[in-house]
């Protein structure tokens, strides 16, 4: 088990605690920057959608697991982001200006979309949230002019100073390099005081408001930043789909983010990433599935969202601390070995339904 | 005489949403659990009643009475399977258990029945009663009158029995009931069995006026706003949120271009929350320290 | 160090039809410590509660702190005007640790703003530490540097309570509300209460109110205390006055 010897403060302020850490992640970065050479274009590309949702979880992580806001409509963050983008390469901005102006888009119908949330809590915001997104798809799909309606909207190549992006390996590493300065901004975020009041927002609105927290801002705030990094995301998504329609950004798509940010596990950036690997690859895993079952199950349309409701409820019950939690769990268990309790990890239920207000 | 006819178009769709919103309401107020499944429990309802009436051939009314027994039973089930385990779980979790639980229940519905649409033989399709220049068909005269006798039922049975009593205890303080000597975990199976049961008997109700299928649930999404609407903790509320909802979208389909009276819906509630959150008939509390 | 710092004129408040403050007024001086005691039901709580802004003032009460008018500013500003306060039910911040929770009370004291923050200059990074050199003068005034890392959920009753002052002494408050501080703790914890309630009106120099039911405790450390029943005050006074007023004893003990 390691020991920590700390001798100033700034070593609880950066980023990696320990030499350890650094060690660790930096091989983890050289891996991934590596994986072009050895991956083909079809894993590099599935790879590059893995990064893409990783960033729409990192703005929903942020929303729900730390301020504690669930949102059951952040498929139309993804969609404002990439109607705004193709709509500002169609038009002739460069293309990092063009995703930052979408992101920034996003961020601005956030923050309104926020202004309401202070009033409301839990559920009655989970079905706003959905109102919304319903509200949103019909808006892409009456506003011909400037989305295309049904008809869809062509997203041009991605291309910045004459380099071509939308190769596999280049848009690969553009995702890449945008997951990283999204993580860095997220991890900012948490170790200052505008991440510990979305924590505190979460824990208990009351003695955050007597600390002197401002409710309305932060709950504001925290949904920009999350539409911002989930807009983010959804420019680069509309690359990786070449073709946007309002039928790609559905509730469906709202759960499957939900269902990344619970499985991966709630409350950590950590969690985010697992997420997005089981998202990822879970497709490709139905797909591998398929072969092995018998044609009366595997040819049911439903299968795919039937076998995601499925996981989840296997998570919540037996995991709800998410692929995160077992990992610490683990990790724990061969550090303490062999002193390891499983009962430092039960749950505590609440009862009374006062416990459960905030 | 439009109006008149858009109305009791609007109430009879009103009282389809206000049934499931009860159900939602029922499950809300027992156990403090969002049944976010309970329109894709209708879609089941529906089958159920669907393998009962056209395939298997029951006389419709023993056919009803067979699904709304069947499906209380499913109603115990998932609630033994699934929501007991996670009784005292953050609501976050149980809603999101319940969205998993729609997943399931969507694919095996589309597994076991198929995609395509169906009907059922009901006794009452077709027939048209006329009160001057409106028509109003038998389907929707059976959906209002049914909503009624199960509102009254409902309310006679919370009012006047021990398990109404016993219901609101076990969903303030789970704890403190069970001290009280209230089986707590009997009262939610038997909740989840009543909902089931309403949601049932509105898939039957309204399955002579829309075709079956596995994706019919997402109506559900739209109760959910008429249970808000109509203030999450109340049974009235559920069901004047239903109407209100099923009658604006009626008008809002005549009046307003195409498209916009499917958002209504969401409209109508976004306004709600913004208004007065709590709904028509305000149940929501504030935390006192 | 005198002169009145926080004064209260015709306060009331009703939930539905019970009264659960009628008429109150007092003052709290500059530095004392002020207890506020009164059988259950007697509207102590309730009285911390509108002084912190989380219940509003009836009709025409008015409060004014440090000179200037509170009566109508919204719950988040009385932390910026330098009133802290407990709770009776420990509402600390559960998930998190020791260190994040104090870490949370220095908020107000912050320079940074949302962009600075994301991009976590230089002059952020110093504003953590400033913040955590405050808090860790706070952790050694009230001993918790063994729980610094530990999160809440997992930490015993009295050193919540602990953690829920030092949490408000982060704030580095002018006026200190303290509400029940030593409810649930035994004799040898409330003694303890006693001699930081000391540290913190001597050196910290904070005007402290208590919501108390110990009389010990409320003799050993008030300059005044005032009794309160069924929602209105019944008297003001030194602590011995205040034990053998004969209202006082007829609200607790009944005639």
């Amino acid at each position: 088990m390691r020991f920590l010897f700390k001798t100033n403060y700034r070593q609880d302020v950066r980023l990696f605690k320990h030499n350890g850490q650094r060690f660790w992640y930096s091989l983890l970065l050289a891996g991934v920057l590596l994986a072009p050479l050895l991956m083909d274009e079809f894993y590099l590309g599935e790879l590059a959608l893995v990064y893409i949702y990783a960033i729409a979880g990192i703005g929903l992580m942020l929303l729900v697991g730390y301020t504690g806001l669930v949102s059951l409509g952040h498929a139309a963050f993804l969609a404002i982001g990439a109607y705004s983008h193709t709509w500002f390469l169609a038009h002739g901005w460069p293309f990092p200006l063009a995703l930052l102006k979408a992101s920034l888009i996003t961020a601005l119908v956030g923050a309104i979309v926020g202004l309401p949330a202070m009033r409301m809590t839990g559920i009655y915001l989970a079905i706003a949230t959905l109102a919304f997104a319903v509200i949103v798809e019909q808006v892409i799909v009456h506003w011909e002019s400037v989305t295309g309606g049904f008809r869809g909207m062509l997203v041009p190549q991605a291309q910045f100073l004459g380099l071509d992006l939308s190769g596999s390996t280049a848009f690969y590493f553009l995702c890449l390099f945008i997951l990283l300065i999204c993580l860095l901004l997220a991890l900012n975020i948490l170790r200052s005081p505008t991440g510990r009041a979305m924590t505190a927002v979460r824990d208990s609105e009351i003695s955050a408001q007597s600390m002197g927290i401002h409710l309305a801002r932060t709950k504001s705030i925290a949904f920009a930043i999350s539409a911002g990094f989930t807009g983010l995301a959804g420019g680069l998504l509309a690359h990786k789909m070449g073709y946007l329609a309002p039928d790609a950004f559905t509730i469906l798509i709202s759960i499957q983010l939900l269902l990344m940010v619970v499985v991966g596990g709630l409350g950590s950036l950590h969690g985010v990433i697992y997420g997005a690997i089981f998202i990822g690859l879970l497709p490709q895993g139905i797909a591998l599935m398929r072969d092995y079952l018998p044609p009366a199950v595997s040819q049911i349309p439903g299968l795919e969202p039937g076998i995601f409701g499925f996981i989840m409820i296997l998570f919540l019950i037996y995991e709800p601390l998410g692929i995160y939690g077992r990992w610490l769990k683990i990790r724990q268990y061969f550090e303490l070995f062999p002193l390891y309790r499983k009962s430092t990890h039960k749950r505590q239920k609440s009862y009374l339904r006062t416990e459960r207000m905030r | 005489m439009e109006v008149l006819q858009l109305l009791i178009s609007g109430i009879s769709q009103g009282c389809v949403y206000g049934l499931i919103a009860l159900g939602f309401v029922l499950i809300y107020k027992a156990t403090e659990m969002v049944n976010f499944a309970q329109g894709d429990m209708m879609m089941l309802g529906a089958f159920i009643a669907y393998t009962f009436i056209n395939i298997l051939g029951f006389p419709f009314i023993w056919g009803l009475l067979a699904t709304i027994a069947a499906m209380a039973l499913v109603g115990v089930l998932i609630e033994r399977i699934i929501l007991r385990p996670m009784i005292g779980e953050p609501p976050f979790a149980v809603l999101m258990i319940t969205i998993g639980l729609g997943f399931i229940l969507r694919a095996v519905a589309g597994a076991v029945w198929g995609n395509d649409p169906k009907s059922i033989t009901s006794p009452l399709a077709g027939g048209v009663v006329r009160f001057g220049d409106v028509a109003v068909g038998y389907e929707n005269i059976a959906i209002i009158v049914g909503t009624i006798l199960l509102c009254l039922a409902l309310y006679l049975f919370f009012r006047f029995t021990r398990l109404g009593v016993a219901m609101q205890a076990a969903s303030q303080n789970q704890l403190a009931a069970y001290y009280c000597g209230i089986p707590v975990k009997r009262v939610f199976s038997i909740i989840w069995a009543l909902s089931a049961a309403i949601a049932a008997t509105a898939g039957v109700l309204v399955a002579p006026i829309t075709l079956i299928d596995p994706l019919m649930g997402f109506v559900g999404i739209k109760a959910f706003a008429a249970a808000i609407v109509g203030g999450f903790g109340s049974l009235q509320g559920a069901m004047a949120g239903g109407l209100l909802i099923g009658i604006v979208e009626q008008f809002a389909g005549l009046y307003l271009p195409t498209g916009f009276s499917d958002t209504s819906a969401y409209v109508i509630l976004l306004l709600m929350l913004f208004v007065r959150p709590e709904g028509i008939f305000a149940t929501m509390q504030k935390k006192k320290v | 160090m005198k002169g009145v710092l926080f004064s209260a004129r015709n306060l009331n408040l009703s939930f539905g039809g019970v009264r659960a403050v009628r008429d109150v007024s007092f003052d709290i001086g500059r530095g004392e410590v002020y207890s506020i005691i009164g059988p259950n039901g007697a509207g102590k709580t309730t009285i911390l509660n509108l002084i912190s802004r989380l219940y509003d003032v009836e009709g025409d009460g008015r409060m004014t702190f440090d000179g200037e008018e509170i009566t109508r500013i919204a719950a988040h500003d009385i932390a910026r005007r330098g009133i802290a306060r407990t709770f009776q039910n420990t509402e600390l911040f559960e998930h998190e640790t020791v260190l994040k929770n104090l870490l949370i009370g220095r908020h107000i004291h912050r320079k940074s703003n949302l962009l600075t923050e994301l991009l976590f200059t230089p002059a952020v990074a110093r504003q953590e530490i400033e913040f955590r050199k405050v808090v860790e003068d706070v952790i050694d005034l009230l001993d918790l540097q063994h729980y610094r890392n530990q999160v809440i959920g997992s930490l015993p009753y009295g050193v919540r309570k602990m953690v829920e002052v030092a949490r408000a002494l982060c704030i580095q408050p002018k006026m200190l509300l303290l509400d029940e501080p030593s409810s649930g703790l035994n004799p040898e914890e409330t003694e303890d209460v006693a001699f930081w309630i000391e540290d913190i009106n001597e050196d910290f120099g904070a005007t402290v109110v208590m919501v108390e039911h110990d009389m010990n405790l409320v003799s050993t450390t008030s300059n005044r205390v005032m009794a309160m029943a069924d929602g209105a005050v019944l008297a003001i006074g030194e602590p011995a006055e205040i034990q053998s007023h004969p209202e006082v004893h007829r609200a607790y003990l009944g005639d």
